[in-house]
């Protein structure tokens, strides 16, 4: 394919106007091992259009943005693409077909240059070599279309995020693309960036291109969204103008359900003795002056959008990361936690979000793996490990977890995901920490094993011990808490009472668009 | 925390436990013993058919000759096992028992009593080591360089501070540790030649069965060695548990460097010379017969006994071949397909 002699600047794309469908999905279903992605999900998109798709974290977003651009397969259901039925075998297919993605984390090589990236795979040949001077040239004519200011012989790594985006762009242009789809584009761009994105979104409007825009940023999404479609657990909700609706509206939708999941019933009330206690918290670009408190026996919710700087906050408590500032006080006394191996002799401990990668050491077995963090006391003065107390230590909390596994030395790595979660758990337990973070505990695990962890967090503070529940499901935040500490952007925006707050509440805080009629931030 | 079990035993309706995997884990036990015996019997296999093919293989005296020959590898060996179970590895070995050998040869030839000669070669190996772990867990260099590195430096302070000559003359008493021998007994005959009855047991191979005892214990039965595997299973994780993952690290490159040192005086001894171009490529050896004995590159897995039959399988390939005659070029023809097929059979055994 020769990019130069790409046109598409037809008089019927010139017009602002929106133009025909393109695209229409009916009833797509799909299905995970036990996991409903998908279930019968409609979705269209016109010339010319950008179409949002909004719904909380799970809702489906990402699964139905990878079967549109092929990289998964529906198990049910129809794909029509230009009036035609469709089926894309795999992303590549899809692309030829004039579908591109622009994922939020860009696929773009550093060391190459804007121009080489744009055509990797497709670059414009002289025989057996490359053709520096036509790649050059229709690389220059990709940009331009777009109106930035891009070299195209600068090479990807010196260039900003905002700029890396607009060479995928670029680069779905030059593909012919009809839909792009776009991923959190505005998540890491500024204000400035963000305005610059949209210029081109219009650009792209303007040449009849449909765009699918996938977004938290609900206030930004009126400068350019023409239709909205809400998902929510895998389900659609509805679709609606942009113009005929209200933030409001979209955020009452994407949390509309009522609290169908089931939560055990919370057995205890938290004391007034205050376990830990922080202020000023803050790492430079990551989390900014951060300050709450932990009740003996509460559960304290953090809730807030990906990358809101919740999992950095307890990381950094825990010792994991390091702090720029700030105070941390357990009781009555400040301490200082350098590595999280102070923390875990302070009785802190962190349950990592990403189990394969952080929590659990794969290779070694069920015992091995519990009794990881108390090695110390499993050991006598020349480090000889007590074999006898360790099984019986790791046998107390398999039974009491009921981890389900063949045998006590069976590698963990062959164990399903609920069971190694709570061989993490089971690690913390097993070290008696009192103040315990749990970074999205439920990720990944199937329904009975998740409830078996709520009724688990019940019971450990119901015994005392303080609880932090880092939960991107606002269901289980608002059917465990007592309290809930709402992230945005690296700043707590509120502690709110769980028992007098709301799923919308929540949302707008996260989202950083505080409604002037909602209750204010509440401590007990 | 005992009422905690009332609530998670009587959980969910949904929970559910299918039988399919239960059978995998056992088929996963039983390929394990499958890999233990495999290498087990392929050791069985080679002194068999060289037994067969040499007379002189099968013999007390050329099983006395194997195992001293196996004990550079081994000790090498051994510090590579848990140095690449961390999930490193330590190319200097070959240099650093050069330079070990050298300043332990020149400070008995300046004087120095024979072990504290020897003493400060093995202490000269445990600071190269110290110097390879600062290197990977203070500059975060990865653990290639960073050995690399010590591989050129080491073997260039060895030449220099030799001029690039063997060092000689070292006296008798500088041989003992190499060439020495516990319960040998000999006999004077009629013709009064001694007459060898049975030749000992050399140093280095009870060296070598002290040490593979020693750091099997360490790893099996200590807190160390439960954070070895930790950290080579994964780093992280380890760390977030509390592991001080850089000591950790730390301790395993410093066990190389002294177990290199060691290797150095030992080989130095049994020539009663030291060579400043000694141990060279042993490295590779070290890191073949770990890997033979299934320790893997990735870091997390690996046994001291599966790097001992490793290095019994090099010696012993090496051993039969030579009793038969075969060139030295096609013998490391054949060590390398060796290396290359064992490998190959622990990545079916993974790849499941």
């Amino acid at each position: 394919m020769t990019p130069s002699t790409v046109s598409r600047a037809t008089p019927e794309f010139q017009s602002a106007a929106i133009g025909a469908e393109v695209l229409r999905l009916t009833n797509v279903s799909k299905h995970f091992p036990g996991v409903r992605a998908l279930d019968e999900v409609c979705f269209d998109l016109r010339r010319g259009e950008v179409h949002a798709v909004c719904g909380e974290n799970g809702a489906g977003k990402s699964t139905l943005m990878k079967i549109i651009s092929g990289q998964y397969q529906p198990d049910g259901g129809g794909i029509a693409y230009k009036g035609e039925a469709r089926r894309f075998a795999n992303s590549l297919d899809a692309e030829r077909a004039g579908i591109a993605i622009i994922h939020q984390e860009l696929n773009l090589i550093p060391h190459l240059s804007v121009a080489e990236n744009i055509y990797l795979a497709r670059e414009p040949k002289r025989g057996w070599f490359i053709d520096r001077a036509t790649l050059r040239r229709d690389a220059q004519a990709c940009l331009d279309r777009l109106g930035v200011d891009i070299r195209p012989d600068a090479l990807v790594k010196s260039l900003s995020v905002a700029q890396c985006q607009m060479v995928e762009i670029a680069k779905a242009l030059s593909l012919n693309a009809e839909i792009v789809i776009m991923d959190e584009p505005t998540s890491s761009l500024t204000e400035s960036e963000t305005a610059l994105l949209f210029q081109v979104i219009h650009e792209l409007k303007r040449e009849g291109v449909g765009i699918v825009y996938i977004s938290h940023r609900l206030d930004e999404m009126a400068a350019i969204v023409d239709r909205v479609t809400v998902l929510r657990d895998g389900r659609y909700v509805s679709t609606h103008d942009f113009a005929a609706t209200s933030v409001d509206d979209i955020v009452a939708r994407m949390v509309g359900r009522s609290l169908e999941e089931k939560f055990p019933e919370r057995t205890s009330v938290p004391t007034d003795e205050v376990l830990l206690s922080v202020s000023g918290l803050t790492r430079r670009g990551v989390f900014h002056d951060v300050g709450f408190e932990l009740r003996r026996g509460e559960i304290l919710g953090f809730a807030g959008l990906m990358g809101a700087g919740r999992t950095e906050v307890a990381r950094a408590i825990f010792g994991a990361d390091p702090l720029d500032s700030g105070r941390i006080r357990l009781g009555d006394r400040d301490i200082t936690v350098r590595s999280p191996r102070d923390a875990i002799d302070h009785g802190l401990a962190y349950l990592s979000e990403d189990r394969k990668s952080h929590g659990l050491a794969i290779k070694m077995s069920v015992v091995q793996n519990l009794t990881l963090a108390t090695m110390d006391a499993m050991s006598n003065r020349f480090g000889f490990i007590d074999f006898e107390a360790e099984a019986k230590a790791a046998k107390t909390y398999i039974d009491l977890l009921s981890i389900r596994t063949p045998s006590p030395h069976q590698v963990a790595k062959l164990l399903s995901g609920g069971n190694q979660q709570k061989i993490v758990i089971g690690k913390w337990l097993l070290r008696q920490s009192r103040i315990l973070f749990f970074d999205e505990p439920t990720r990944g695990i199937d329904v009975g094993a998740k409830f078996a962890i709520y009724q688990l967090l019940d019971r450990l503070a119901a015994q005392g011990i303080g609880v932090v529940l880092i939960s991107s499901e606002l269901p289980e935040i608002l059917g465990l808490t007592d309290r809930v500490a709402v992230f945005h952007e690296g700043c707590l925006t509120a502690v709110l009472n769980t028992r007098d707050t709301s799923q919308e509440e929540i949302m707008h805080h996260a989202s950083g668009h505080s409604r002037p009629t909602a209750p204010g931030a509440a401590t007990p | 925390m005992s009422d905690i079990s009332t609530t998670t035993n009587s959980a969910p309706p949904s929970a559910r436990e299918p039988g399919e995997p239960k059978a995998r884990m056992m088929n996963d036990k039983k390929k394990d013993l499958i890999q233990k015996f495999a290498a087990l019997a392929s050791l069985m296999l080679l002194v068999a058919v060289f037994a067969m093919t040499s007379d002189a293989f099968l013999s007390v005296n050329n099983g006395m000759t194997i195992a001293l020959q196996v004990t550079s590898i081994a000790y090498l060996g051994i510090g590579a096992t848990c140095v690449i179970i961390t999930g490193g590895i330590d190319l200097s070995v070959g240099s650093v028992l050069a330079l070990a050998g050298v300043v332990a040869a020149l400070a008995v030839k300046a004087g120095v009593p024979v072990p504290l000669g020897m003493g400060l070669g093995i202490l000269v190996g445990a600071f190269c080591g110290l110097l390879n772990g600062l290197c990977v867990t203070r500059l975060k260099l990865p653990p290639f360089i960073a050995t690399l590195g010590m591989m050129l430096v080491a073997r260039g302070v060895a030449l220099q501070i030799t001029g690039a000559r063997a060092v000689s003359g070292l006296g008798e008493s500088f041989g003992e540790l190499g060439n020495g021998a516990l319960f040998r007994v000999v006999t004077i005959g009629d013709d009064g030649f001694p007459n060898v009855v049975f030749p000992g047991i050399p140093y280095p191979v009870i060296l070598m069965v002290v040490a593979a005892i020693a750091v099997a214990v360490m790893l099996s039965r200590t807190t160390l060695g439960r954070h070895i595997y930790a950290v080579g299973s994964n780093a992280e994780a380890a760390r977030l548990s509390g592991v001080n993952v850089a000591r950790v690290t730390l301790v395993t490159y410093i066990l190389s460097g002294s177990l290199a040192g060691l290797t150095g005086c030992v080989l130095m001894s049994r020539l009663v010379t030291a060579q400043p171009n000694e141990g060279v490529m042993y490295e590779l050896d070290a890191i073949a017969s770990a890997v033979i004995g299934g320790t893997s590159l990735i870091g997390g897995v690996g046994t001291i006994s599966g790097t001992a039959i490793g290095a019994f399988v090099i010696g012993i390939l090496r051993n039969g071949l030579n009793m038969n005659g075969v060139s030295a070029f096609t013998q490391q023809i054949i060590i390398g397909l060796v290396i290359l097929l064992t490998v190959w059979i622990d990545q079916i055994r993974n790849r499941r």
